[in-house]
C-alpha cells in the first residue's frame, strides 16, 4: 500500500495511512488530525509521495495546534496536530529533509516560539541586519557585495549578499523581512468585510489575488458560496491583475537589456491595463471590489466596452510580442540565464511562472479550481527551458490565456443573475484555508473566525516560497545577470515580508 | 531594431500635457475622500474608519485626515451624506495638518510653500530623484515607476532618476518605516547634498496606514525625518505624484488649479 502509486485521486485511507483520523472538511480539502509526534512522519510520507509543501502555522482555534498544508493530486491535505494546552508545541522538524519548509519553520520559531526538534537554524531570517556580512566563501580576491536594502532604481527593499571574485557569483544569499509590518496581526478583531482592506495591502501589486484568497478562506470557513456573477467579476479583476504583473516583468526585462523602445511598448500596455482597471473599479489596483461573500459593485463599464478594450490590448500585445521574441539581443541575454533544474524547483515546492518555466504544471486555478475557473477550462502554460527565457515565455503564454479567460468570463457575466454578494452569517465562526493564483504563484490564506469576526490570519505567500530559490539561481551566471534573474522571478518583497 | 522604431513612431503622442493641461481621472475614480457636511456629526462616525482618520470634536465638528485615509470607502458607503470620493488626482500638501479636511482651520500654507520654492530655486530644471522603500505594500513603487513611462514621461519636466543618494536632490520615501529600514533611511538622507527635499509617498509613508497599529512601523516618515511634501493615497496615482514632485520643487504654479 503506497501513496506514490499512480492514482489521480487521493485514497480514502489517507488519514489512517498518515497515522491520524479524518476530520470533516470542505470540498478539495482533506483534514487529518494527529499527534505532534506523528506530524513529522506524516509530512515525510506526503513528501515521498510527491506532495508540494505549502505552509506551516500555529493555529489557536478551535484549539492550539500545529497545522501543515500540502498540495497533492488536486487536493489540499491539511495536517492538524493539537498540542493540548499550555506547553509550547513540539514536533520533528521538516527542514532537514525538505528545503521548502525551512523558511516557514524558522518564521514559526521566531514569531511564535514553536521550536521543532532538529530545526535547521537560519539566524537573522526574520530580523535582518543590513550591515552584517557573513562570509561563507573563503579565498583570495573573493569579496562580498551587500546589494540593498536601499536599491538602485525604484524597487522594494530586499538585500542580496553577493560573494564574488569579480564576475562569477560564488554565492548569493537573499535577505528579506526588511518590510515586515505585522499585517497578519492587523486582521484580528475586524469584521471580514473590513479585514479585506488589510489583505489588499499585504502585496499591493497583487491586491486582487490577496483579497480573493482571503475572501474565499472566509467563505469556506463559514460555508458561504459567492453568487455566479460575483465569481465572473472576480475572474475578470484577477486576470487583469495578472496581465499587469506579467507585462511589468516583461517591460523590466526589456529595460535591463537597454531595449528602450521595447521597454516603452510594454509599459504602455501595462498602463493601458491599469487605466482599464481604474475605469472598471475606481482603483488602478482593483481595490475595494472583492469582499467576502462576493463583490461590492458591478464593473463601471459595460461588458461590451470591456470586450472592446480587451480586443485593443490583444492587438497591441500580438505585435509587441512578435517584435520582442524576434529581437536577438533580447532573447540571447535570457536564454540559459538563471537555470533552475526541475528537481530543485520541486524540492523547494516553488509555485507560479517560476515553477511552470521549469516544467512543473502547478497552478491553483487548475489544481483546485475556484469561482469561475471551474467553468473556464484553463490551459496551464508550461515550458521546459528552466531559464529566464522560459519564464518570459510562460508569461507571454499566460497573457494570451488571460485574454481568452477574460472573453469567457465576460460572456458568463452576460448570462448570469444580478446578485452580487451572499450575506455572511452575523455571528458565524470556523477556520480554514482559502487560495487564489496570484501572478507570482499560488497564494494560500488561513483564517480563524469567531463570533463573526476575524481572529488569526496566516498568509503563505508565493513570493516567500520562491525567494528561497534565488540563492540557487546562479549556477553558471555572472554578477551582471542579477537584474535579469531577479526580474524573471517577478516577486514582491511586500508579499513575502507581510 | 528598425521595426521597434517604426512601432514606436506609429503610436503617435500619448504623453499627458499635465501640468500644462488638466488630466482628469476616469468617472467613478476613488480619489481623495471629501467631507461633504462637517457639522453636528454623530461621534460614532469616527468608528467607521479602520485607520482612525475620522475625528468628531466635542461640538460635533467632523474632520478627515487624508494622511491616514486608505481610501477603503467604508465611510463613503456607510454615510454617503457626509463623505464622498472626489474625482481628482491631486492630494499633495506641504504640511501634515493640511491633509486634514472638514471642520478644521488650516492656517496659511503659502509661507511654507514659498520657503520650499526658495530652497529649490538653485536646482533649476534638472532635479535628480532617489527612492527608498521603508515598508510599502509595493503598489507605490509601481506608480513611481510609471512616471517614467511614455504616458507621463517625467523627464520632459526635468526630473531624472539617480541611483546614488549623493547625486540626489529629492528623496521619495514609501512605507511607514519598519525597524530594519530606519538606519538605512537616515543614512540615505544624511549623505544627500543640500538643498534637498523629502517627499513621503503614499498613506503608509504619511502615517503608517493600516500597519500603524501593529507597532512594527514608526508610523510615518515624519517620525524619523522631517518631511517636506506629503502625497497621501493608497497608492497615489502617477498624476498625484507628479503634482507632489512639482510642489516639492516649487513649480506648482505651472500646475492647473483643481
Amino acid at each position: 500500500m503506497s501513496l506514490a502509486a499512480g492514482a489521480l485521486e487521493l485514497p480514502d485511507y489517507l488519514p489512517e495511512h498518515l497515522g491520524g483520523v479524518a476530520e470533516p472538511a470542505p470540498v478539495d480539502e482533506v483534514r487529518v488530525r494527529l499527534t505532534p509526534l506523528a506530524f513529522g512522519r506524516a509530512s515525510q510520507m506526503l513528501h515521498r509521495a510527491g506532495a508540494r509543501f505549502i505552509t506551516l502555522l500555529s493555529a489557536r482555534w478551535p484549539e492550539p495546534a500545529i497545522v501543515g498544508a500540502f498540495a497533492m493530486r488536486g487536493d489540499l491535505v491539511v495536517l492538524r496536530a493539537p498540542t493540548g494546552g499550555a506547553d509550547l508545541p513540539t514536533y520533528t522538524a521538516l527542514g532537514p529533509w525538505w528545503p521548502a519548509a525551512r523558511w516557514a519553520e524558522q518564521e514559526l520559531a521566531d514569531r511564535h516560539g514553536v521550536r521543532p526538534i532538529g530545526l535547521v537554524a537560519l539566524p537573522q531570517l526574520t530580523h535582518p541586519d543590513p550591515d552584517a556580512l557573513d562570509h561563507a566563501v573563503e579565498g583570495l580576491d573573493v569579496f562580498s557585495i551587500p546589494y540593498g536594502p536601499v536599491r538602485s532604481g525604484i524597487f522594494e527593499a530586499i538585500q542580496f549578499l553577493i560573494e564574488t571574485g569579480g564576475e562569477d557569483v560564488s554565492r548569493i544569499h537573499t535577505r528579506g523581512f526588511f518590510k515586515h509590518r505585522g499585517l497578519e496581526q492587523r486582521f484580528a478583531g475586524l469584521a471580514p468585510t473590513q479585514a479585506v482592506h488589510v489583505a489588499e495591502r499585504i502585496a499591493g501589486i497583487s491586491s486582487v489575488a490577496y483579497a480573493l484568497a482571503f475572501s474565499q478562506a472566509v467563505e469556506r470557513a463559514m460555508g458561504v458560496t459567492a453568487p455566479v456573477r460575483a465569481e465572473c467579476w472576480r475572474a475578470v479583476h484577477a486576470e487583469l491583475e495578472r496581465m499587469a504583473n506579467h507585462l511589468d516583468v516583461i517591460a523590466k526585462q526589456a529595460e535591463t537589456t537597454a531595449l528602450s523602445v521595447g521597454h516603452a511598448r510594454f509599459q504602455i500596455l501595462k498602463e493601458q491595463v491599469m487605466r482599464l482597471r481604474a475605469h472598471l473599479t475606481g482603483s488602478r489596483f482593483g481595490r475595494g471590489v472583492i469582499v467576502p461573500g462576493g463583490v461590492r459593485f458591478e464593473g463601471r463599464i459595460s461588458p461590451g466596452e470591456l470586450l472592446k478594450a480587451v480586443d485593443g490590448i490583444e492587438r497591441d500585445l500580438t505585435r509587441d510580442r512578435r517584435l520582442f521574441l524576434g529581437t536577438a539581443s533580447m532573447t540571447d541575454r535570457l536564454i540559459g540565464t538563471g537555470c533552475l533544474p526541475r528537481p530543485l524547483v520541486e524540492e523547494y515546492s516553488a509555485v507560479g511562472p517560476l515553477a511552470r518555466g521549469s516544467g512543473l504544471s502547478t497552478d491553483a486555478r487548475h489544481e483546485r479550481p475556484y469561482g469561475d475557473y471551474r467553468r473556464l477550462g484553463l490551459q496551464v502554460v508550461t515550458q521546459r527551458g528552466q531559464d529566464a527565457m522560459a519564464r518570459v515565455l510562460v508569461r507571454f503564454g499566460e497573457l494570451s490565456e488571460s485574454l481568452r479567460i477574460l472573453r469567457q468570463s465576460i460572456d458568463h457575466l452576460r448570462r448570469s443573475d444580478v446578485e452580487l454578494a451572499a450575506p455572511l452569517p452575523l455571528r458565524g465562526g470556523g477556520c480554514g484555508f482559502g487560495w487564489a493564483e496570484a501572478a507570482q504563484g499560488e497564494l494560500v490564506v488561513w483564517v480563524e473566525l469567531r463570533d463573526g469576526h476575524v481572529g488569526a490570519v496566516h498568509v503563505a505567500s508565493p513570493s516567500l516560497k520562491n525567494w528561497a530559490l534565488f540563492d540557487h539561481a546562479f549556477p553558471n551566471d555572472v554578477l551582471t545577470d542579477l537584474a535579469f534573474i531577479e526580474h524573471s522571478f517577478g516577486l514582491t518583497p511586500a508579499g513575502a515580508d507581510r | 531594431m528598425l521595426a521597434w522604431i517604426a512601432r514606436g513612431l506609429a503610436q503617435g503622442r500619448i504623453t499627458t500635457r499635465y501640468p500644462r493641461g488638466a488630466e482628469p481621472p476616469p468617472p467613478g475614480y476613488h480619489g481623495p475622500v471629501a467631507v461633504l457636511d462637517s457639522e453636528r456629526a454623530d461621534p460614532a462616525l469616527a468608528h467607521l474608519c479602520p485607520t482612525g482618520a475620522i475625528a468628531v470634536d466635542a461640538s460635533g465638528g467632523l474632520s478627515l485626515d487624508r494622511g491616514r485615509c486608505i481610501q477603503c470607502g467604508e465611510c463613503v458607503r456607510a454615510a454617503p451624506a457626509r463623505f464622498a470620493f472626489t474625482e481628482r488626482f491631486e492630494t499633495a500638501a506641504r504640511t501634515r495638518g493640511a491633509l486634514v479636511v472638514g471642520d478644521v482651520d488650516h492656517g496659511d500654507e503659502r509661507p511654507a510653500r514659498r520657503a520650499l520654492a526658495q530652497q529649490a530655486r538653485s536646482l533649476g530644471r534638472s532635479v535628480h530623484v532617489r527612492h527608498i522603500d521603508t515598508g510599502s505594500d509595493g503598489a507605490e513603487e509601481w506608480e513611481i515607476q510609471a512616471l517614467w513611462n511614455p504616458h507621463y514621461d517625467i523627464q520632459r519636466l526635468g526630473f531624472f532618476l539617480t541611483s546614488a543618494p549623493r547625486h540626489a536632490d529629492l528623496l521619495l520615501v514609501t512605507g511607514g518605516v519598519t525597524d530594519p529600514m530606519r538606519a538605512p533611511l537616515q543614512r540615505t538622507w544624511a549623505v544627500m547634498p543640500e538643498p534637498k527635499a523629502l517627499v513621503a509617498v503614499g498613506t503608509d509613508a504619511c502615517s503608517g496606514g493600516l500597519a500603524a497599529a501593529s507597532g512594527l512601523v514608526a508610523g510615518g516618515v515624519d517620525a524619523v525625518l522631517p518631511v517636506d511634501v506629503y502625497v497621501p493615497g493608497s497608492p497615489p496615482a502617477p498624476i498625484a505624484l507628479l503634482h507632489g514632485l512639482l510642489l516639492a520643487v516649487g513649480r506648482l504654479r505651472e500646475a492647473v488649479r483643481a
